[in-house]
Formats: C-alpha cells, structure tokens, sequence
C-alpha cells in the first residue's frame, strides 16, 4: 500500500506488559459499552481533542500512486467531540425510529499491539474488529476491520485521542452504520 | 416468461401488461411493481436501456485517460475521459468471452487488458491487440474492428454532469430535461466557475427496490417532518414544526421531480449545523440573486429534495447527489457525491463534506432511519394478501395550479404525493411505449 497522509501518530518502541494490559483492559471496556449501547459511559473515554476517522476505501490499481483512502475524501466518520455528541444524541433520541427496537450489537476486539508514542504519556495501539449487528427479526450486518488509535493516560485514566478505522469493505455491503467501531 | 404470461403477452399484442400497476385514476400503484421478478427485467429493458442516465461529474475524469467506473442499470460501465478530451462510456465487459476488464472503480488508463485472454482495448473502446494475436489474425473472417467494447449510444453533459443512454432513438438530453434545466441551473450554475464533485464515492447496499428511494426524493417532503424528527433533534436541538410554512411547491416536469419550501429559504443547509456554510450562503446571495434571479435565489438551500427520472436524486442545500443502481428486484446499490462550487473557499468545501456526512450518508444522522423504510416497505408486499392492496399516492389531489414563474406543472403543497404522482405516471409511460415515439411529453 502507498504512503498516504493520515492523522497517524508515529510509534516509538516496546511498552512495558502492565500498559500492555492496561490498554487492552481499556479497549475491552470500550467495546462492552458500545455493545450496551452505554454511549454516556463511553463519551468519558473520548479526550476532547479526539479525532475519530473512518476513510471509504476505493478500489484503485495497486500502481496508482494516489492510494486508496486520504484525509480529503469522503469519509464515514472524520468527527470531533462535538460530532460523535451529535451522532449519541439521535441514537437516544425518542424518535430514532429505525433504533427502536434496538440493534443488537457485538464488537469483538483482537490482534492488540501496543507501542510506547511520541510523548510519554500516549501509546499507539493497534487492534482488528468485528463488529456483528443483528436488528429485527433477521437483519445482519458484519464489518471487519482495523484500527489504530492513540491513547493517552490523563490524571491516571486512559483516554482516546485518535482512531483511524480501516475496514476491508469497498462497497459497504449494508445500509448504515449505527454503531461506533 | 411463464406459459400464461406468455400469453397475455401475445393477446396484447405483444405490448407489456406493466403499465397497468399505475392507476393515475385512484394514484394508487400495485404493489407487484416492488417484487415481481419479471417486471424488473422489463424495467432493465424498456427504463435502462433507454432513459438518459447519470454516470459522472466531468470534475472526476479531468485528464485524458481518466476513468471512473459506474452502472447504467445493470450493466458496469467506465466513462473515460478520451486523448481530443470528449467522454466515451464503454461497456466494462470483454467482447471476446464477456469477462470484466476493468476491475478498478477509478482512476487513469492508458487502455484497458483482459485478465484472461489479454484482449486490450483502447481508451475509445477499439480492440487493439490480444495474447496470441497471430492465432486471431489467420483465423478466416477474424476482423478486429468487429470487436470493439459496446458503448453508450450517446453521451451528453449538462453543466459537468454526465448523462449517457443505451438507445439511439432516444432524444436529446435538452428535451429528455425539458424545463427542468431551470432548476438544475440552481445548483449547477449559481457561480462562474461552476461545480466539481469533491472527491471520493460512498457506496453502500439497500435490501430495496430502486423505486422507493428514487420516488421519496422526487417529492416525499411528508416523510421528512416524521422520519426525520431524530436527525433533525441531534442536529439543531428542536424537531420540525408540522405544517412546514405554507408557501411551498411541487413542480414537475417529464417525471422529473422538485419540491420546495420559501418559508426556510436556508432550511436543509442548516440541518448541518454549520455556521461557515450559512454564512457562504448569505454572503453570496446578492451574486446567486444577480444571476438567477429574487424566486431562486431561495430555492438553492431550501427545505427541498428532488430527482431526475429514473434512479439519480439529490438534496439542494445538503448538496449530495446519487444514483440508486438496482441490484435485482429487491437490491440497490447506492452511490453519493458531494456537489461544491469550484470557486467555494476550502474550508466551505470542507464543511459540505462534513456535513453530508454527519447527514446523509450510511452513517448520518437523516439517512439512518429512511434504509429501514425503503427496506420494509420493499420485504412486506410479497404475501398473498398483502400484494391484493394498492399503495396509496393521491395526498393532495387536485392542488395544481399556474405559476408565473416556475415552469413546469406546478402543485400547490409541498405535502403532497404528486410529484410521486408524475414518477409513476412516467414508469408506466416507458413500461407501455414500444419506442420513444411513443413517450409523451409530460
């Protein structure tokens, strides 16, 4: 895949196996909350400056140098704080009809690579997703993909401060995504 | 066919039965139009191999060699961007054992090679060469120039967007838009330098039959008040007063659609929430007012929705077009785009990508709850008692009325089923003719 410009944080060696297992409590935690569909407990884990990016993936050549996601496309998500509060206040809103009755949601978390950031108390980590909806009767929608986030520890709490989701989907084989990845 | 409609068929003269689920008597519409297997192959036929049909914006295929791949209907096409800088659009399938040539969605191409046999086309189509060619060259009566791609009998453009068509009897793009261009010129010709497509396409799948959504943007303002009312909330914290203003309207013109309201003359911009894009709008509104005029400057953000027949809608003040391709009966891809202003400033352009997306895109806030509409309203006509009952499309009956200044047929309301009304009388048009010929003006 050709370089492209991203929100990418660089990466800066080996964290030590506790902040391994920090984080990894961390995004374990953030998945069973979005699961519940809990988004007031999981705002708390978003640091304000977040930037929360979910590229389309186009289907190029592999020779061509433009690559297959960049920051000045259309996106899914390419939100602040101030979006994801927008996009939680329909999905608790009354009249979000095609929410009610409730999507049942499973985000599974894997593959968690965790390495020491640019400052001292970041860490870049690494991890893949599934992300299993059913609605209704017989709905279904599945999502794979991968994600690399920059966490921050702050006041002894871990914070997400970027996540870039990439999944392996081109044309997205599903009507929306309801959900956060 | 089976037997039976086979011989339906043949007593009626051979001409389609379909265009009998249309009653413009009781504006109802037969649900089987939604589900039957058969219909939709007469639909490929008599609607997509014969209707005008988008296929891209000239600011995505700039340069010679430029392609993007698209549908017209069913059939993959590319629209390439040629060396003397006219648009070709080829059908993306080898004329040699039918396999895709071209298997990337876009991009630049000096001409196009078959995986399997190497059959390489150029850029207009012609064949060019293959593997083995000697093989091909002393084969008796092999001539090459009978095996160029087949290609859009026409292709047209109207203010940077592209139209192509599969028929050649078909008429012009002017008269297949008629006075629609009016409106088009709102969106497409409120600023000198013109509009571009910001980059990259959202693609996303609806279990539904094309109709639904093509229709619901055509004139459905009803469903925006109800269906909305979340988006609306999370967006502008205050849900939509029923009624929506009193001077609004319909307009339709050969099934082409326009609803608006000049109550909120910036109504659908501000559903972004975007402070940049509303002061865009009023700083420019002098010019906009200067070039087309006091009655649509107002219409250029308003509480609208509109669509040109058959599968191509879009959203003046959001700015998002698309097309809905049909994936069988009860399937469509879906493909948006962002509409800008070339000379709009970037941070403007910037804040239309955000906003569409925050709006209507697969995970916005408006388009979330219309998919399980389009869905369900698609899955639930299929039983035996459910497929006995007509669909319902008569709201405001009898509002049309004349209008100094807006062409076309003009209907008091913006609640109101008649542009809904106008599509299905157009589908039944197409379903019945044989040839254009036979196509009314509408």
């Amino acid at each position: 895949m050709s370089v492209v410009k991203d929100n990418a944080t660089a990466a800066c060696g080996i964290v030590p196996a506790s902040v391994q297992g920090e984080i990894e409590r961390f995004l374990y935690l953030e998945a069973r909350l979005l699961d519940e569909g809990d988004y007031d407990s999981w705002l708390v884990l978003l640091a304000p400056d977040i930037h929360y990016w979910m590229p389309i993936i186009e289907n190029r050549m592999r020779g061509d140098p433009i690559g297959t996601y960049g920051p000045d496309r259309v996106a899914y998500f390419d939100d602040t704080l101030d979006d994801i509060k927008r996009r939680v206040a329909r999905f608790q809103s009354r009249t979000a009809w095609a929410e009610d009755p409730a999507t049942r949601h499973i985000h599974v978390i894997s593959n968690i690579e965790v390495e020491a950031g640019e400052k001292p108390d970041e860490v870049v980590a690494h991890s893949i997703f599934i992300n299993y909806r059913n609605r209704g009767e017989r709905d279904e929608d599945i999502l794979y993909g991968r994600r690399r986030d920059l966490i921050r520890r702050r006041s002894g709490s871990w914070l997400l401060a970027r996540r870039r989701i990439l999944i392996a989907q081109n044309v997205l084989l599903a009507k929306n995504i309801n959900t956060f990845l | 066919m089976k037997a039976l409609e086979q011989a339906k068929h043949r007593a009626n003269g051979g001409r389609s039965q379909a265009a009998a689920l249309y009653d413009d008597k009781n504006c109802s519409v037969d649900r089987r139009m939604f589900w039957d297997e058969e219909i939709y192959q007469e639909e490929l036929d008599r609607i997509f191999h014969r209707c005008w049909l988008f296929v891209a914006h000239e600011s995505q295929i700039q340069e010679p060699g430029q392609f993007v791949s698209t549908y017209m209907g069913e059939d993959n096409v590319l629209v390439v961007r040629q060396s003397d800088r006219s648009i070709r659009v080829l059908v993306n399938s080898c004329t040699h054992r039918g396999n895709r040539i071209c298997h990337a969605e876009l991009g630049t191409a000096r001409n196009f090679v078959c995986n399997y046999h190497g059959w390489s086309f150029g850029l207009d189509g012609r064949l060019l060469g293959m593997h083995e060619s000697e093989a091909f060259e002393n084969t008796p009566n092999f001539e090459f120039k009978d095996f160029g791609l087949s290609t859009a009998a026409r292709v047209s453009t109207y203010k940077g967007l592209v139209f192509a068509t599969f028929d050649p009897s078909a008429p012009s793009l002017e008269e297949y838009l008629g006075d629609y261009t009016w409106y088009l010129d709102i969106l497409l010709d409120n600023d000198d330098g013109g509009t571009e497509f910001l980059p990259g396409t959202i693609k996303s799948v609806f279990r539904c039959n094309w109709k639904l959504p093509s229709e619901n943007s055509t004139g459905d303002a009803l469903h925006a008040g109800w269906t909305h009312d979340s988006g609306v909330r999370a967006m502008l914290g205050t849900g939509v007063a029923p009624g929506f203003g009193t001077d609004s309207y319909q307009i339709n013109i050969n099934g082409h659609g326009w609803q608006c309201n000049f109550d909120y003359p910036l109504g659908n911009a501000a559903s972004f929430g975007d402070k940049r894009i509303l002061s865009y709008l009023k700083e420019r509104r002098d010019v906009v007012r200067r070039r087309l005029g006091a009655l649509r400057v107002n219409m250029l953000a308003a509480v609208s929705s509109a669509g040109i027949f058959p599968n191509f809608s879009f959203l003046p003040g959001q700015s998002t077009f698309r097309v809905w391709h049909p994936r069988g009966v009860d399937e469509v891809e879906m493909h948006s785009w962002v509409l800008v202003n070339k000379n709009a400033p970037p941070e403007v352009k910037d804040a239309y990508r955000k906003g569409v997306m925050m709006t209507f895109s697969p995970s916005g806030v408006f388009e979330m709850d219309d998919g399980e509409n389009f869905e369900f309203s698609t899955r639930t006509v299929r039983g035996a008692e459910g497929r006995r009952r007509p669909i319902y499309y008569g709201l405001s009956r009898g509002s049309k009325i004349k209008h100094n200044e807006l062409p076309g047929n003009v209907y008091r309301g913006q609640i109101n089923d008649a542009n809904q009304r106008a599509y299905f009388r157009r589908w039944a048009d197409f379903m019945s003719a044989e040839t254009w010929s036979e196509v009314p003006d509408r």
